[in-house]
């Protein structure tokens, strides 16, 4: 069985090979390059200095770390691109892998032979999980480490998109991916319709837990900061901040989306842009502190996994009992 | 008697279709047995549940005196060839026989590869570069490689022309001459069995029409002609199973349990064609005529 599952699925492996090899041929150079130029510009020393001092005064780093990211946004831009990366081993491993089966009726060859349906699913699930589970390990880590030095920078590895190609939650999206795909494929037993349910579904669910849930798996804290004053939030901190704005002394919320800070020397002026907010206003945050990256990545890859297996546990009850 | 298939009151539901219905039947062990209807009739769906493709959703089916629900013990002793026979596209012959070593604890790969020098195709092919006619024997060698009690066969020459009709029943007739193997094929053309089968099933709306031996039901079926008549009782007839009028003339189907001495009557022979369209064309579906399974 082992032989059949190999032989059908090693253009994919194949595929797979290819890819993590093309990915690496991409992340290591850069990623050594940009590490050098982290270290060589000071911006590795000029943050190691900062440490995680929660307000700063003055430039801090930003100069540096302006230039730094500015340099390598392009590259910054380009990793978001591989959240997609598990929806097409969803779309190209999972939808097709019973789907193509049925729509051939290849099912009634190999079914007739003398290994029993469970084994037949338990051989060719396994094998497919297995080879995602270490090519999309391989991807999480590769990524991980190349963007290290730009989440140091200031582009948190907490924030959107940055967090979903990172750490371990990129390995269960692709699990997810491929057992909606499975699942799918025994439902609509076509490869096209499986493929387009999978999208649809893999897409509706991340969009919900990233916009929705991931904000509040975890409570959320507060930081606030005088709009009179010279101290400002450290942005190297690594955290997601979500929600900002401007309170006045009541407490009560001036605006949204915005934050102002003024020196003493100009806040008395009434053309200043802090006169509306009155003695006493500050800036408020709402933020997922950096400490929080790990515990959500466990609660986020947990949730996906979990969906997964549920899925994998219908698809297979699809295929012992409701296909012929 | 032996049986290699046994079928009593067996059902399948698809969501609100019967395909099959009340269907019991017996196929005695060493038969090449003719499974014919129309299309739709249930052919494809009796032999789904003979491997275990399908479960019943009523009655029993018993298969080589097990049921089959998919364990390999049974998959291990039943051939089966699917209708289209499907295969992978991409495999070569050579790999497909690869794959039917791997998966069957009884499999006989030189039996295989004899059979496809034999038969002239190449090993080295790639499924999707051979004929309808060409697949169909590749199909056919898989299932016999597994040197199976009871072969399956489910409108295996449905798609061929008819060169490759005649050619692939004479291959599985040489194969299955021995006597040692069951053999239960469908076809909704009598004429593609009636050559090599020596026992019939005939299906119609999901329904046993008829089922017997070859040679008890011709000898048990005669064609009466005689004036034209009013219907009445004939000494030695079980049932009238298609009747037609001129205006002279009365021609009935029958079914006899005795000699037929009324000197009114001609008697005639029927041949296996006749009888089946004359059950094909029973008025009555739904009650099942059954033949002696001697």
């Amino acid at each position: 069985m082992m032989w059949l599952a190999w032989r059908q699925h090693r253009k994919q492996a194949l595929f797979a090979a290819v890819g993590l090899a093309a990915l690496a041929a991409l992340v290591i150079p850069t990623g050594i390059s940009m590490r050098n130029a982290f270290t060589d510009s000071g911006l590795a020393a000029c943050l190691r200095g900062l440490g995680t001092t929660e307000f700063l005064r003055g430039d801090g780093c930003d100069s540096l770390s302006d230039m730094f990211s500015g340099r390598y946004e392009t590259l910054a831009t380009l990793s978001m691109l591989f959240v997609f990366l598990p929806l097409l081993v969803g779309l190209f491993w999972g939808a097709p892998l019973v789907a193509r089966e049925l729509e051939h009726g290849t099912h009634r060859l190999v079914w007739t032979q003398g290994v029993s349906r469970m084994h037949w699913a338990g051989v060719k699930l396994g094998l497919v999980l297995a080879v995602t589970v270490v090519a999309a390990g391989g991807y999480a880590l590769m990524v991980s480490w190349w963007l290290g030095p730009l989440n140091q920078a200031g582009q948190s590895r907490m924030a959107e998109l940055s967090f979903d190609v990172q750490g371990i939650a990129p390995v269960a999206y692709t699990l997810f991916a491929v057992a909606l795909g499975v699942f799918a494929g025994t439902v609509w037993r076509r490869v096209m319709p499986a493929m387009a349910a999978a999208l649809v579904g893999f897409l509706a669910l991340r969009l919900v837990v990233l916009v929705q849930l991931r904000g509040n798996f975890l409570p959320a804290h507060e930081r606030t900061f005088p709009v009179i004053g010279q101290e400002r939030p450290n942005p190297t901190l690594g955290d997601w901040t979500f929600s900002t704005g401007i309170k006045n002394a009541a407490g009560e919320v001036m605006s949204t989306g915005e934050q102002i800070q003024c020196g003493p020397a100009v806040a008395g002026r009434p053309d200043a842009i802090c006169a509306p907010y009155g003695p006493g206003a500050y800036n408020f945050e709402l933020y997922q502190p950096a400490g929080n990256y790990w515990p959500l990545q466990f609660i986020e890859a947990g949730l996906f996994t979990a969906v997964a297996a549920v899925l994998l546990f219908l698809a297979v009850r699809q295929i012992r009992s409701r296909i012929a | 008697m032996n049986l290699a298939l046994e079928a009593h009151s067996l059902g399948k539901r698809y969501k609100r279709n019967w395909a099959l219905r009340d269907c019991s039947l017996q196929v005695p062990a060493g038969r090449v047995a003719a499974l014919v209807g129309p299309n739709g009739a249930g052919k494809s769906t009796l032999l789904n549940l003979a491997v275990g493709l399908l479960r019943p959703t009523e009655g029993t089916l018993h298969v080589l005196g097990r049921r089959p629900d998919g364990d390999r013990d049974l998959l291990d002793r039943v051939g089966f060839v699917a209708q289209d026979t499907p295969l992978y596209p991409d495999f070569t012959v050579s790999e497909l026989i690869t794959m039917g070593a791997r998966l069957n604890r009884r499999w006989d790969t030189p039996l295989a590869r004899d059979r496809m020098e034999q038969i002239g195709i190449p090993l080295d092919r790639r499924v999707e570069g051979l004929s309808g006619g060409q697949r169909a024997q590749v199909a056919l060698t898989l299932a016999l490689a597994k040197r199976p009690e009871l072969l399956l066969l489910d409108e295996p020459v449905a798609s061929l022309d008819p060169l490759a009709r005649r050619e692939f029943m004479q291959v599985l007739m040489g194969s299955v001459a021995d006597g040692d193997t069951t053999v239960l094929l469908s076809s909704h053309l009598l004429g593609d069995l009636e050559r090599v089968c020596d026992y019939l099933i005939v299906l119609q709306t999901a329904h046993v029409q008829l089922l017997g031996g070859v040679d008890e039901l011709v000898n048990e079926h005669k064609a009466l002609t005689g004036p034209r008549r009013q219907r009445a009782d004939i000494a030695g007839v079980a049932a009238v199973i298609r009747e037609s009028h001129t205006d002279k003339q009365t021609t009935l189907l029958v079914r006899t349990n005795g000699p037929i001495l009324d000197p009114a009557w001609t008697v005639h022979d029927v041949t296996l064609e006749d009888l089946v369209l004359a059950y094909l064309a029973y008025p009555a579906p739904g009650r099942a005529v059954l033949g002696v399974a001697k």
